[in-house]
């Protein structure tokens, strides 16, 4: 067999060769699946290093609930996963499939990464980790702090509940806490975890807007203060991202002083905040937090912690 | 070799040697193609669940065929207003044909003879066969237009994509509307092709049935109305020169006879008919957005992203598939500049050799236009996503047939190569194993994904992309109404408490309900729309990530009692109450 002509005589070759190639890769891909074993590996491997306080993250963030069902509460679980940001933990372990990274961990430094089959661990430091001093979720008790309600000027108690965690379908908003302070005029706060405007879980007190000039009041009692108070507002995704709603403003109080008042615009989506506590630093005290906004029911949302 | 053996090859060889005409014969290979697709959309159809819309199209249909025994029994009765109103009320923001077709499906193939186990697939029925009438069609068309080859690459590729294969199981009108466009231009084109009063009637009577599958068929005319007016413009432009406008035959009857038959076979247009009419054309023109993701953002409101709908058929339609469809196209552009470049030499009176067009009735210009009407819409701003691909599978069948022309354009140079290859093409032998090779070159991929698709043809994505983990990586969306539920059963089975709650998210009601009469999923299973339940799930699209963090805040746990995967890629993540 002797081949004649030139290269456009045989160009038509090109088209089944894609086909040849389309069908080998098709093949690899449904054949290079993670298997459950390799992730049960890469699990027994982080678990033997992991100590409390080590964050766990999966990358890419759709691999999220894979990660989670092998890794399991203990180094998965919903602090952790519905974190409000990275900087308080000192130590990451990043899970990774298909050569995927956390973005959030980039700044990180890497000390260590190995291969448990197709899983990638990956070991990073925080280049700047904080102590935290009092991390507020942690208030959410009748004693670690109290609820009003300020209508018109009247300031009304809202009263400690329990009772089981509900939650509607979708559009519907966060869910709302067995455990809150309920206000008798309506509203309420709780802990629960907003799906924010990037997607992410995030664990917060959920405390829907009074709206008009009334204003929902969060004392936290006997709060361990640093340099900063470093928190974040946010609203939940459905309502939030028409981006047609009212602000939402957040004023912290301490000591007769107001240390900040944070606006929370449409859009913003999970937003940070900072602000100095010096004055306070090594001190116990009162913190409030005042939540207004025009827009009655508005899904805000806020946490923060003293470092 | 003896006589007999003789004679019956040569019975054999005037059997199957195909005259250069298209006749029955060609009936006969549209119908094998088509029959032998549907007997695999039937074999599959037990193991995909219900989408969402399903649900309440069965439902509807049920309702509808009250209204036909009524009409059978009750004549007077059935056609007054308030038994109209009641029965034809419900879904009454589409047309009838499909929902009418799927109840009398269920109605002769379920309750009166059983020919079907499941109601569902007396349901789903139609629509398969739709599937099988597009493929027909688009056989025919290849055949007529280019060749036999072309059309059987055609009409099999059709059936190759992994979305065609997903909608072509549903009882919906997606796919009905891909086979009565198809069908639709088809007729229209036989009517330009061979003239003639009869053509032009059947044209106007597809158009009527066209316009009552889906409102797709409003566009029908930016494709044939352009199309008529170029394959007659010498005509036109005589006769308007004498003060006459004369328009084809064809048009004027799908002008009269097709809103005519649309009205007749839809009964809730009977009465009140303009305001229904401008409510049914205000649902359309001003359809809600859904969300749906794509690059990793969730779109639910206008401006459409413009790149939706190109990177989406990249992304599903297997790419040897659309690299014969580009190689066919260009051959097609080719051959139509160099008329158009002749045709601008004669206008400036320069000498050209005569390029003909390959066909009197301009058969490509009609492909490409069906082809752009059907895609035309979706880089619109305005147009919402709500659909993902369903929504322009009409430009499929021509997509396919470029593809298939591709095909043809490819074998030719495969065996033009071939006999340049001494020692190669003396064997006829050689020459066949080489174009069967080519087929199988071609085929195999696309065969293989939409396979392999099967029950998540949603969430398939093609190897160029990555697969479905690369769709993933892509943010492209993963699934959409909730089809996926049934697929859990395995882990229903084993984990579910006898007489458990399931919170079904976002499968309808109804779907729930079919699936618990078909006992694909346990029946003593009791399905729920609160997330108060034993087990809730969530379909993994990235909106609905709201339900799942209401689930870890509702079960007290983020980790799933169980991931549903395809190839993976979590489908539906499952919680579970611990007793």
């Amino acid at each position: 067999m002797t081949f004649s002509g030139s290269w456009k005589t045989y160009a038509f070759a090109i088209v089944p060769a894609i086909g040849l190639l389309e069908l080998g890769a098709h093949e690899v891909q449904i054949h290079s699946v993670v298997s459950d074993a390799d992730w049960d590996a890469a699990h027994a491997a982080v678990e033997a290093e992991w100590k409390p306080g080590d964050l766990v993250v999966f990358a890419p963030f759709w691999a999220d609930s894979i990660g989670r069902e092998h890794f399991g509460a203990k180094l998965a679980g919903i602090p952790d996963e519905a974190r409000p940001d990275d900087t308080r933990f000192p130590r990451a372990f990043e899970v990774s499939i298909r050569g995927a990274h956390d973005p959030e961990l980039a700044d990180w430094k890497k000390t260590a990464s190995r291969k448990v089959g197709a899983v990638t661990i990956t070991t990073l430091e925080n280049p700047s980790p904080v102590h935290l001093l009092d991390d507020l979720l942690d208030h959410a008790n009748p004693v670690g702090m109290a609820v009003t309600r300020v209508d018109n000027g009247a300031e009304s108690d809202c009263r400690w509940a329990h009772g089981a965690t509900s939650a509607g379908g979708l559009g519907a908003g966060p869910a709302t806490p067995g455990d809150r302070f309920a206000c008798g005029s309506g509203g309420f706060v709780g802990v629960s975890i907003i799906h924010d405007l990037a997607d992410r879980p995030r664990r917060c007190f959920f405390a829907p807007t009074a709206g008009g000039s009334s204003v929902v009041r969060v004392r936290f009692g006997n709060v361990a203060f640093g340099g900063a108070l470093h928190g974040h507002v946010g609203l939940a995704n459905f309502n939030e991202r028409d981006r047609t709603g009212p602000n939402v403003t957040l004023t912290w109080r301490a000591n007769d002083r107001v240390l900040g008042k944070i606006t929370h615009v449409d859009g913003d989506g999970w937003k940070g905040f900072e602000l100095s506590t010096s004055d306070l630093a090594g001190q116990h005290a009162d913190l409030i937090a005042e939540i207004a906004s025009t827009g009655g029911g508005r899904h805000f949302c806020f946490e923060a912690d003293t470092r | 070799m003896s006589e007999a053996v003789q004679r019956l090859r040569r019975a054999w060889r005037t059997a199957v040697d195909l005259p250069a005409t298209i006749g029955w014969r060609d009936h006969v290979i549209a119908a094998l193609i088509a029959s032998a697709y549907v007997a695999w959309l039937l074999s599959t159809a037990r193991s995909l669940g219900f989408a969402r819309d399903e649900g309440f199209y069965f439902h509807a249909a049920q309702t509808y065929s009250r209204w036909f025994e009524m009409l059978m029994a009750r004549p007077h009765d059935a056609i007054k207003q308030s038994s109209i109103d009641g029965i034809w009320s419900e879904n009454h923001e589409h047309p009838s044909l499909m929902k009418s077709l799927f109840a009398f499906s269920w109605m002769f193939f379920y309750q009166k003879h059983r020919f079907f186990a499941d109601a569902s697939t007396a349901f789903r029925l139609p629509g398969m066969l739709m599937m099988g009438l597009t493929q027909w069609v688009t056989y025919l068309f290849g055949a007529r237009v280019y060749s036999r080859r072309a059309g059987v690459i055609a009409a099999v590729l059709l059936g190759l994509m992994p979305n065609v294969f997903y909608n072509a199981h549903l009882a919906c009108f997606d796919v009905g509307i891909m086979a009565m466009w198809t069908w639709c231009i088809y007729v229209y084109w036989r009517s330009q092709a061979e003239g003639g009063f009869l053509w032009a009637i059947a044209a106007g009577v597809v158009f009527g049935l066209t316009l009552d599958t889906k409102h797709n068929a409003w566009i029908l005319p930016a494709v044939l109305v352009p199309h008529a007016f170029f394959v007659h413009r010498r005509a036109m432009l005589g006769q308007l020169r004498a003060g006459r406008f004369t328009v084809p035959a064809a048009l004027v009857a799908m002008a009269t006879l097709g809103p005519l038959i649309w009205y007749t076979l839809w009964p809730w247009m009977w009465n009140d008919t303009l305001p229904r009419l401008q409510e049914y054309f205000a649902f359309h023109m001003n359809h809600v957005y859904y969300n749906m993701e794509f690059l990793h953002e969730t779109y639910f409101e206008a401006p459409s992203p413009r790149g939706y709908m190109p990177v989406m058929i990249l992304a599903t339609v297997p790419t040897v598939t659309l690299a014969l469809f580009v190689f066919g196209l260009a051959s097609r552009v080719k051959l139509h500049f160099a008329r158009l470049r002749a045709w601008g030499l004669d206008v400036m009176g320069r000498a050209h050799d005569r390029v003909r067009s390959p066909d009197r009735v301009e058969s490509d210009l009609l492909f490409v236009l069906a082809f752009g009407a059907a895609l035309g819409p979706w880089l619109l701003p305005k147009t919402p996503i709500f659909g993902g691909t369903k929504h322009w599978l009409t430009a499929y069948p021509f997509l396919c047939l470029f593809a298939g022309h591709g095909f043809d354009r490819i074998a030719d140079m495969a065996t033009s190569a071939l006999r340049e290859t001494r020692g190669w093409a003396e064997r006829s032998r050689n020459m066949i194993a080489a174009q069967a090779a080519l087929v199988v070159c071609v085929l195999a991929a696309p065969l293989a994904e939409t396979a392999h698709s099967h029950p998540f043809g949603l969430s398939t994505y093609v190897p160029i992309i990555g697969g479905t983990a690369g769709g993933a990586d892509l943010g492209l969306n993963r699934q959409f109404w909730g089809f996926t539920t049934q697929s859990l059963e395995p882990y229903f089975e084993a984990k579910a408490p006898r007489g458990a709650t399931v919170y079904y998210q976002d499968t309808a009601g109804d779907s729930w309900q079919q699936m618990i009469t078909e006992r694909r999923i346990r029946p003593d299973l009791r399905g729920s729309g609160s997330l108060d339940s034993d087990i809730a799930i969530v379909h993994l699209e990235r909106h609905m990530l709201e339900v799942e963090y209401n689930e870890w805040s509702v079960f007290g746990t983020d980790i799933p009692d169980y991931v549903l995967t395809h190839d993976g890629v979590p489908i539906i993540d499952v919680f579970r109450k611990k007793r």
